[in-house]
């Protein structure tokens, strides 16, 4: 494990001179930083849905009536002969 | 005394102001006075046309037996660069799949569809099969028997009288020599009936009537063969009807066959000589910035999408393909300039309200956020629409921490859309933070088979078989994560220190 340099006390260490930090600073001198790369699961991206064209959009409205008409009509066949 | 206006002339005002049932009732009724009253029958089969007309350029469905008994490839195996149908041939350095969605058919997601990039072209025979299952608009078997011959019948079935023409009844040699009437019949039957072998009979007939020398008619015999799948016929009849007189919807229907024959840099070229005769039309570079963004080259097809929006700033496409571009390139506060500008321009849908959301928050505007997608959710039309929106609010979720939302919303995006395999992925990761691991595989598991195309549930299941020590199942999944994504780094490092396991072995 790695002590990080407090960059806050610094900071106070510098404008307020007479306040002792209590922390002490600790900069490894020797030795190496080394940190393992663990591989992580992924996240599926977030996705921009693509805007329709209006070709496209009219097609699906013309086979949703297509469709609903085509039902009307046979729930109507279905209940001529009652 | 009230004065009645001639029907005939009312029936044209209501035409013209796209009132098309009631012109169609008028004309109904002068036929029953006088059925031969040439007029109102040609105006009938206008207004009858006009109703289920859609632009032919922009239509275009392949269907599975097109796409996989397709005679006119010449090579299995193209070379990079000069075909459609290999979607993983980049070479404009293009975001890759770890930023970039992918589409069912392994393509980069882009910000516009149409009726021809809907589902793309599957590689083999099972994924063409099965991508119908998991896409929201099924893939019929041929186009030929697609949407358009439902349609076909749909509005044979809603006329109580019967067809309004009998086809099979009809001379067309008779009508095919009357140039005023001939043009209204053939649209007639090319797009209300749908009755294509009809329709080439009567262009033909026509044709030869004009003595091969009107350019329309032959249009139109191509649009014919092309429907038929004749498409090396097609292109003869629309290079014929360009020596005649160059239209640029000619040269737009000529660079869709070339792009059926896949023969993408062919039809740039013949965009290109297109716009020497019609310098900065906006269809044919439009028509441009489609290749080169169905050819994975999104960096040049955003330069032709910019050259676009010099001529036309109101382009939908070009700002919605833009934007997107922004947004996986790491600038989501330029995309959301641009998808603001569609707000402005009156776009009003679920899409955009989801895109805006998710530039706001990735762009840090966290006020408009929630906002948005609460709007999205209710402008959306469908399930589909639903659940991915309810997936991009568990990103938000996942990206302000709190992982509680996140979980409900991917659960709720699988509940209006049970085959999202994006949100069992995502939600994989979650349980297994839960430590839940085999919760967590399962629905790994479920988000492979449903896309095999993606890379990300494979990676997950490799790097969960590998922590609970079953190699071997871990290096069968991170060979199938590098077969959906070569470049991937971390899949990489896996394969490579796991064939180090078993060489110790």
């Amino acid at each position: 494990m790695l002590a990080l340099p407090c960059y806050a006390c610094r900071h106070l260490g510098d404008t307020m001179p007479e306040v002792k930090s209590i922390f002490r600073e600790v900069l490894p001198k020797q030795g190496q930083l080394s940190m393992e790369d663990v591989p992580t699961m992924v996240l599926c991206k977030p996705k921009l849905l693509p805007l329709k064209s209006v070709t496209l959009e009219k097609l699906e409205k013309m086979h949703m009536e297509a469709q609903e008409a085509v039902k009307q009509q046979e729930l109507a066949m279905k209940e001529q002969p009652q | 005394m009230e004065v009645t206006m001639d029907p005939l002339f009312l029936a044209w005002s209501y035409l013209r102001r796209r009132k098309l049932q009631q012109c169609s009732d008028i004309c109904s009724k002068i036929l029953q006075d006088s059925p031969y009253d040439q007029a109102a029958w040609s105006l009938k089969t206008r207004a009858l046309t006009e109703m289920v007309y859609v632009d032919e350029v922009e239509v275009d469905q392949e269907g599975i037996a097109e796409m996989m008994l397709d005679e006119s490839s010449i090579a299995q195996v193209a070379r990079p660069g000069t075909s459609l149908r290999l979607p993983g041939t980049s070479q404009g350095g293009g975001p890759t799949p770890a930023v970039r969605p992918m589409t069912q058919s392994g393509r980069p997601i882009t910000g516009f569809v149409r009726p021809n990039t809907q589902s793309g072209r599957p590689g083999t025979m099972e994924q063409a099969i099965k991508t119908p299952r998991t896409a929201s608009t099924a893939r019929p078997v041929t186009s030929a028997s697609g949407r358009f011959i439902r349609l076909g019948t749909a509005s044979m079935l809603t006329n109580p009288d019967g067809p309004f023409i009998n086809l099979s009844r009809l001379n067309l040699a008779k009508y095919s020599k009357k140039p005023n009437m001939s043009r209204t019949l053939f649209e007639f039957i090319f797009h209300h009936e749908n009755d294509v072998k009809n329709a080439l009979d009567l262009a033909a007939q026509a044709t030869e009537h004009a003595q091969f020398k009107d350019w329309w008619w032959k249009v139109q015999l191509g649009k014919c063969y092309y429907r038929l799948g004749l498409y090396r016929e097609a292109e003869k009849q629309f290079r014929s009807a360009l020596n005649h007189q160059e239209v640029v919807d000619t040269f737009l229907y000529l660079a869709k066959v070339y792009q059926r024959l896949d023969q993408p840099i062919t039809a740039l070229n013949l965009f290109k000589q297109g716009l020497d005769h019609f310098p900065g039309e906006v269809t044919l570079l439009t028509g441009i910035a489609r290749i080169h963004e169905e050819m994975n080259n999104i960096s040049s097809a955003t330069e032709y999408y910019k050259d676009v929006l010099k001529q036309d700033n109101t382009h939908v496409e070009a700002i919605a393909c833009i934007g997107s571009n922004h947004f996986y390139t790491d600038q989501p506060e330029i995309a959301l300039r641009f998808y603001r500008r569609l707000l402005q321009m009156g776009v009003y849908n679920c899409q955009l309200y989801n895109n805006l959301g998710l530039c706001c928050f990735y762009a840090q505007q966290y006020d408009m956020t929630l906002s948005s997608f609460e709007r999205a959710l209710t402008l959306a039309n469908n399930d589909e629409e639903q659940a991915d929106v309810w997936y991009n609010i568990g990103h938000v979720g996942v990206g302000i921490g709190d992982l509680t939302l996140a979980y409900q919303c991917f659960k709720l995006a699988l509940a209006f859309n049970n085959d999202h395999a994006e949100a069992y992925n995502n939600l994989a990761v979650l349980e297994l933070r839960k430590g839940r691991i085999e919760q967590s595989k399962a629905f790994l598991q479920t988000a492979a088979s449903l896309a095999p195309h993606m890379y990300e549930p494979h990676f997950n299941l490799s790097i969960l078989s590998e922590k609970i020590g079953d190699l071997q199942s871990s290096y069968t999944a991170a060979q199938k994560s590098e077969d959906a994504f070569p470049e991937h780094v971390d899949t990489q490092q896996l394969l490579k220190q796991l064939r180090q396991h078993f060489a110790v072995l």
